[in-house]
């Protein structure tokens, strides 16, 4: 072989390094915003963020089993169900590695899910290594999830705030003029759903945050670890705390099929924690020592081992 | 005593400087988010504040006495005004500044040039100036220049500091923004008062 084919060999690799990754593997990127893992053992896709605690699972998705919510609180994002059964239009911000997406898009295939992505680099690995293809019905949008809402004039029947960076919440993310125009997004009977962590003293002032714009707010802690969906709505009545109240889960389940156990979240409603978060702070645009609070541990010893 | 009093006005300034630029990203966060985009603008505002702050103060620092004094009261009015107007009205124009420019980065560029380039030149165009006020007492230019911008950096990393972890934490930036505007005040009014003993450059 001549020294010049040589010389246009990596060109003939070019296609192969682009194909989707197979086997095992375990790569790292930086990004502007991000510094990301993607591990893959077995048909299971890892993404995960790096950051002072070690790496943050973003989301897992099995390849085989595309619609199975291998981390758990994913499935818990559809207690948004028990509050607003029938959405048509959901507004998701955050992608991460869209394994909720999945199977929402397959469980309602005539509804809206738009996304709002930060990272153009997590909807590229979400795409090439976690298998997840954008459609008309699941579009993405690369821009800041409160610049989205901002100049979103359309209303929403689901609002889900998931987006972390590295383990943390952007403190503009966390405010109460941030809800305030959530809500105003918000259809008069939507549900603001957000993944709340609940270590750290974080957790409390985000609660007294949010019924400050919400009147009314429902907890459902994952697993009984750490992750906590509150669901916020709009209006006073009817009341929303009362299980009893709420849809059959049973007939709600039958687009999930078995996915997901709504009869478990249910189960995992905890009550409101009042003392701690009368104590909490209210965070504001003018004042949100996030990343203070977020290194402030809570009492772990309430959380289930 | 007033070389105890100028030094700890280089401090404050230094102080005034950096811990404004902690503030100017809390403000700009709700607006543009926190990500290494809007350092990047905020940096690269400051930096050429400093830059241009600095040459317009070795300007100023040449200039006879009554041109001079009148420069420096100007750069301080001028400072202290841009200051009052980011304290005031600075969260109303970032709204209609989101609102104006559909690019992120175009609205970051006018956001950090409108609101926060301007009070940090006229800060830093005190630094030659006060490099000045130590020549003219017989330390040489070298030394002066040395120790203004040596402490005047310690006042910076205090300013950082301070606001990061000892203010930020416990009140709002509006009120951040507030206290910064009389420390300003009373920092330049100060360091304005003890730079007309400078006598005359023989450059002038």
């Amino acid at each position: 072989m001549k020294i010049r084919h040589l010389l246009f060999l990596p060109l003939l690799l070019l296609p192969a390094l682009a194909a989707e990754k197979t086997g095992d593997y375990v790569e790292s990127f930086d990004t502007t915003y991000n510094s990301l893992t993607v591990e893959r053992r077995g048909s299971v896709v890892e993404l995960r963020a790096r950051s002072r605690r070690g790496e943050y699972i973003e989301s897992a998705v099995d390849l085989n089993d595309p619609l199975k919510q291998v981390v758990g609180y994913t499935r818990t994002l559809y207690s948004g169900l028990f509050f607003q059964p029938k959405p048509e239009r959901v507004l998701m911000i955050g992608l991460g590695g869209a394994a909720f997406h999945r199977l929402f898009a397959a469980a309602y295939p005539s509804v809206l899910l738009q996304t709002v992505e930060l990272d153009p680099k997590v909807l590229e690995l979400t795409q090439s290594r976690l298998g997840f293809k954008p459609t008309d019905q699941t579009p993405v949008a690369l821009m800041d999830g409160r610049l989205y809402v901002k100049r979103s004039t359309q209303k929403w029947d689901w609002i889900i705030l998931d987006a972390f960076r590295g383990g943390y919440v952007p403190p503009h993310l966390k405010t109460q003029e941030f809800y305030r125009e959530c809500a105003a997004r918000l259809a008069d009977n939507g549900v603001f759903i957000t993944n709340l962590h609940a270590t750290t003293e974080l957790f409390y002032a985000d609660l007294k945050t949010l019924k400050s714009v919400f009147p009314q707010v429902v907890l459902f802690n994952t697993n009984g670890r750490g992750n906590v969906i509150a669901c916020a709505v709009k209006y006073q009545t009817p009341l929303m705390s009362v299980p009893a109240a709420w849809p059959d889960p049973v007939t709600l389940n039958a687009p999930l099929q078995d996915r997901v156990d709504l009869r478990l979240v249910r189960s995992e409603q905890i009550p409101w924690p009042t003392a701690e978060v009368a104590r909490a702070p209210l965070l504001t645009d003018d004042f949100a020592p996030v990343e203070f609070l977020d290194v402030m541990k809570t009492n772990n010893t309430k959380e289930k081992q | 005593m007033s070389l105890i009093v100028f030094h700890t006005l280089v401090i404050v300034l230094g102080i005034l400087s950096m811990g404004f630029q902690l503030l100017a990203s809390r403000l700009l966060n709700p607006h543009f988010g926190s990500s290494i985009i809007v350092w990047a603008w905020l940096i690269s505002t400051f930096l050429l504040a400093f830059s241009l702050g600095s040459m317009l103060g070795g300007w100023i620092s040449c200039q006879p006495r009554p041109r001079r004094s009148r420069l420096q009261v100007a750069a301080a009015v001028l400072g202290v005004l841009t200051l009052a107007f980011t304290a005031f009205f600075g969260r109303a124009a970032l709204d209609q500044i989101e609102i104006a420019f559909i690019d992120p980065g175009t609205g970051l560029l006018v956001s950090c040039l409108g609101l926060f380039f301007v009070p940090v030149t006229m800060l830093s165009s005190f630094g030659p100036q006060c490099v000045q006020y130590l020549a003219a007492r017989g330390t040489t230019p070298g030394a002066a220049s040395g120790l203004i911008y040596g402490i005047s950096t310690v006042g910076n990393i205090a300013g950082v500091m301070l606001t990061a972890f000892a203010l930020i934490p416990h009140f709002p930036v509006s009120s951040l923004l507030y206290l910064w505007l009389a420390v300003a005040v009373l920092s330049l009014g100060g360091l304005i008062a003890i730079l007309r003993t400078v006598p005359e450059s023989p450059s002038s």
